[in-house]
């Protein structure tokens, strides 16, 4: 076993890629369904995905509330990615439809602000075979890799809210 | 001669006369000039007080006819002198189960083209008008320091609000201010998402939660704008939303009392202009055999 | 803070062999908290749920962390070892080390091990918030609504009669069957109309279960699964009742092809349905016959094909050749739609027994010729492209089933979905026969055009898909969930925060949502637990945060943003 490696992991500080690059931080809302299936799928196949996500299960995509998203955003961490169904196969009678319109609506305000609605990832559907979970995860993961840090923006704030357990 | 604001106060005066003698209305809710030039909102009861009804300065009243009308009689019926502004806040206030509108007898007046310049407004007038003539609105990108927020290259415009909003003491001006922000308790004061005694690091949150839960029901009063003591200007962050529910649902909030907001309903009932779906999405039905 | 075990599984070193749980184990333990960490090599084998019974038992566990594999969505054993040792949903939590981490990541264990604690964390804080959703209870009334008594409607009575179910059995007509009464003969047993179903008519007639009322329609229906409350009008006046459950089995119309292929113009062009009605008489007096398929289906306005009518029309031709002396048929089509072994069957016989069948172009479309009365056909074969005049003396135009023109009324007195075309819609996806709200099944042509076989089938379907709720005393709001697991809650408004603004209301897809009056004119949000699904699309757009799925609140997303990134 990778005693050693693993070992690695748990001496906290910033995260580093493999390369040794910081690596970004990404939230991902997977739908039980649709975005679920697609990463248990990626699992399967044994892909190989950076490890930049954390993955909150949400029921449906509809759970996923915009104050969360601010919060991620002004917390540091760099992108968050919503994954749905598509449209027209919500097992929740079309609930993702105005999931879809809020979260559309979303991305208008964080491109106001400058952060960059495209820090908000939408994939409805795209997501639900492992090929498209992992397309979906490394395409998201290479942007935000490029995009500038969000620090400036945040002042204090960035170790408030992401914080250890005390 | 009577200057253009004279003219229609005078305009709005006879209406105001006319819903007490004929008491279709309880009371007028309007800007009342008292001793000594002080101009302050005021529910008129009696014809003969009209004299002191003054429709200037600009001063939104729709939170303020909410309060009375929540706190009076269930048959009180409330007349307002609302601006296109207050017009709209009442219409979403009563979407929202806030007031009724059948409580309310509506004396409109038109804004200025100098008053629409000043708050950028681009619908300065309401529904129903008895004072004042509807002048053309101003698109807010027309005025520089707009489009200088709004546009240009992102993490500028990142920098420039981050400067911007370092000024925020967290005052809750803006959320007292605004006549769409009634909830109690509010999600600004619970410390889920934002958190509670941390200045300056929290304003970005603050603001971006504000704003967002505001988007399909901000009626650009500019209320907050002119609450806020450190002049942050606040409404700009709702302009890019409301011009997209525009592009993208003909919706523009507080001019039709039935209509809620299209980002509650599905694609089916609040088509979004320039998506097209296949016939086979439906409410749920795949197509079969 | 409870008592809280956490179970890390190794999976047999599928999670073990890339992320370090003792490691993960060791920094879990150092955390002052009332915590029990335990490394296990499997949580799915057969003895692994007695097993971790009786640990969460003897360590008096108040709450759970597991981390393993995926494959707890579904029969887990965990998931019966949680219960038995008295666990609910709002007493663990699940993460998924195998699947969403150590299979993933095998290239980098130390950024694997490091976000599987991170998981962990999320999922320790996630627990910390989480509460319960009060379950509501009711009582299931062992009776059902059967609306229409065609071949779906009579079969479902049957079905449930003959399990102990009282039966409402509503038609507009006078007498039961439906469509099939108009039928001279079906496909493919090519018996007599009312065979398929004279034993259900005769069950209708002889168990005192069943109630139908004739010349009778819905007019109000309120309630939830388990509990409907409908009014309906009849002959004597408006009657109501009660039923655990409604099977809309309505069927669906005809369409009239006014202005198509001459139809209304010369009498000697009709509808399948006129040529049952002769057969019904006796043997029609013209001999050349020319059957015309898809007329008004399968185009734009109708992009649907109706399923039946390419058998009965091959029935139709197989009899003109066979009891018309002198018969002649001759099938004009876009396709011939014979899914299966025995229509394929069918469709064969037909061509042996001699009838013709030309393919033509939607495009180019045949054309009935003939001054007074019908003449000929003038078509231009698909394949060759050459033209040809047939002389024929009746034309018979295949017509789709459309859906009634009181669909749209049903369906909002039921507050069931439409499809695009207006027929009844099942809810998506794997849930055939059921509509979107609990309680409210389709059968046969109401749904989707099918034959008087397939209707049978889907009536007896909906019977029991009724069964599985009619069949109980009492449900509980928690259990009436389409997946193998209970509803992960229900929307709880807390009542002194609401303002009434009512966007739950607009929003939920369920209409599970409505304002109450209280005193001093507030209106409050109230949830029907019965119809709320949990997909949380209330929550979203509450303003401020009144309304909760308690298992999934608020505070635990931000519990769990909290510690995404925090190892």
């Amino acid at each position: 076993m990778n005693a050693e490696k693993n070992k690695q992991g748990l001496q906290g500080g910033e995260k580093k890629g493999k390369a040794g690059a910081p690596s970004p931080k990404i939230l991902v809302f997977a739908c039980r369904w649709c975005g679920g299936i697609g990463a248990g799928r990626a699992g399967w196949k044994r892909m190989d995905l950076p490890v930049s996500f954390r993955v909150i299960p949400v029921e449906c995509a509809a759970l996923v509330e915009p104050d969360a998203i601010f919060r991620a955003l002004a917390s540091g961490i760099d992108g968050v990615a919503v994954l749905g169904c598509h449209i027209g196969g919500c097992r929740y009678n079309e609930a993702n439809h105005a999931a879809l319109k809020r979260l559309e609506l979303v991305k208008v305000l964080l491109d106001t602000a400058g952060i960059g609605g495209r820090r908000l990832l939408l994939a409805f559907g795209t997501a639900h075979e492992d090929h498209q979970f992992a397309e979906v995860i490394r395409n998201f993961h290479e942007f935000i890799g490029k995009e500038p840090s969000l620090k400036p923006w945040l002042g204090a704030g960035e170790d408030i809210f992401l914080r250890r357990e005390e | 001669m009577m200057t253009i604001s004279h003219k229609s106060m005078e305009e709005i005066r006879i209406k105001a006369r006319e819903l007490l003698e004929k008491k279709d209305a309880d009371g007028v809710l309007a800007l009342r000039r008292g001793e000594e030039a002080v101009v302050a909102p005021h529910v008129f009861r009696e014809p003969g007080e009209i004299g002191r009804l003054v429709t200037e300065p600009k001063w939104p009243l729709a939170k303020t006819a909410m309060r009375i009308l929540q706190s009076s009689p269930r048959d009180f019926r409330l007349a307002v002198v609302v601006r296109g502004c207050d017009d709209r806040a009442l219409v979403e206030l009563a979407k929202r189960n806030q007031v009724t509108e059948e409580n309310i007898r509506f004396i409109g007046l038109a804004c200025t083209e100098e008053q629409a310049g000043r708050c950028l407004c681009e619908r300065p007038y309401p529904r129903t008008i008895h004072g004042g003539k509807p002048q053309p609105g101003v698109h807010f990108l027309q005025d520089e320091r707009v489009s200088s927020l709004l546009e240009g290259d992102p993490a500028e415009r990142m920098a420039r609000w981050a400067a911007i909003l370092r000024r925020c003491i967290k005052c809750y001006g803006c959320r007292n201010a605004c006549p769409i922000c009634v909830c109690v308790p509010c999600k600004l004061e619970d410390d889920v998402w934002v958190e509670k005694g941390s200045i300056p690091a929290e304003m970005l949150v603050f603001h971006l939660i504000r704003a967002f839960h505001l988007s399909d029901a901000c009626v650009a009063c500019g209320a907050c704008q002119e609450a806020c003591p450190v002049s942050i200007p606040v409404m700009a962050l709702q302009f890019a939303m409301r011009q997209a529910l525009k592009d993208r649902y003909g919706y523009e909030p507080g001019l039709d009392g039935a209509r809620k907001s299209p980002v509650l309903k599905n694609f089916l009932e609040e088509p979004e202009t320039g998506k097209d779906y296949p016939a086979w999405i439906t409410h749920g039905g795949t197509g079969h055999e | 803070m409870a008592h809280t075990v956490v179970l890390l599984c190794r999976c047999f070193g599928e999670i073990d062999g890339v992320v370090d749980l003792d490691g993960i184990a060791g920094r879990l333990r150092e955390q002052k908290q009332d915590m029990s960490v335990y490394l296990l090599d499997s949580l799915c084998q057969e003895d692994d749920g007695p097993k971790i019974e009786t640990l969460l038992r003897e360590e008096k566990a108040r709450e759970v962390v597991a981390a393993l594999c995926a494959g707890d969505r579904g029969y887990h054993p965990l998931r019966n070892a949680l219960r038995k040792a008295g666990i609910g949903p709002s007493g663990h939590a699940t993460v998924d080390l195998r699947e969403g981490c150590a299979w993933v990541h095998r290239s980098d264990p130390a950024g694997a091990t490091e976000k599987a604690l991170d998981l962990v964390s999320m999922a320790l804080a996630a627990l910390a918030e989480k509460e319960p959703s009060r379950d509501v209870t009711t009582a299931v009334h062992p009776s059902c609504a059967i609306l229409g008594a065609g071949p779906a409607g009579l079969a479902a009575a049957a079905a449930l009669a003959g399990q102990g179910i009282h039966v409402h059995l509503l038609d507009r007509a006078d007498r039961p069957g439906g469509m099939l009464n108009l039928i001279s003969k079906i496909y493919p047993e090519d018996d007599d109309g009312k065979s398929r179903i004279d034993p259900f008519v005769r069950e209708v007639e002889a168990n005192e279960r069943i109630t139908f009322h004739p010349r009778s329609r819905v007019t109000a229906a309120t309630g939830f699964a388990g509990n409907f409350r409908i009014t309906a009008e009849g002959p004597d006046g408006p009657f109501r009742f009660r039923a655990g459950a409604v099977i809309i089995a309505t069927g669906a119309g005809i369409f009239l092809p006014r202005g198509l292929y001459r139809y209304g113009e010369l009498k000697e062009v009709i509808t399948q349905i006129e040529l049952e009605r002769q057969w019904i008489r006796g043997t029609p007096e013209k001999k050349r016959f020319a059957f015309i398929q898809c007329v008004g289906a399968r185009s734009s306005e109708r992009p649907y094909c109706s399923t039946i009518c390419c058998p009965s029309s091959l029935k139709n031709a197989m009899r003109v050749v066979a009891e018309v002396p002198g018969g002649e048929a001759t099938v004009f089509h876009r396709d011939i739609m014979t899914p299966g072994s025995v229509l394929e069957e069918y469709y064969r016989r037909t061509m042996e027994k001699g009838v013709q069948f030309v393919r033509f172009r939607e495009d180019d479309p045949p054309e009935i010729l003939g001054e007074k009365a019908v003449e000929a056909v003038r078509v231009r074969d698909a394949g060759s492209g050459k033209e040809h005049v047939l002389p024929v003396e009746t034309v018979v135009l295949s017509t789709p089933l459309v859906p009634n023109r009181d669909n749209g009324a049903l369906s909002a007195l039921f507050r069931v979905g439409l499809d695009s075309h207006g027929f009844f819609s099942e809810t998506y996806p794997l849930h055939p026969l059921e509509t979107r709200l609990d309680g409210i099944f389709i059968a046969g042509s109401a749904r989707w055009p099918v034959s008087s076989e397939k209707a049978v089938e889907q009536g007896q379907g909906a019977a029991m898909k009724a069964l599985a709720l009619l069949g109980r005393d009492r449900i509980s709001a928690l259990s009436l969930s389409r997946t193998p697991e209970e509803k992960p809650g229900h929307g709880t408004v807390a009542e002194n925060a609401c303002t009434g603004c009512g966007n739950c209301v607009a929003v939920c897809p369920f209409e599970a949502c409505a304002l109450q009056e209280r005193d001093g004119g507030r209106f409050v949000s109230r949830v029907n637990k019965m119809r709320c699904k949990a997909c949380g699309s209330c929550v979203s757009v509450c303003p401020n945060g009144t309304m909760q799925i308690p298992e999934h609140n608020y505070r635990v997303t931000a519990a769990m943003i909290r510690r995404s990134f925090s190892a």
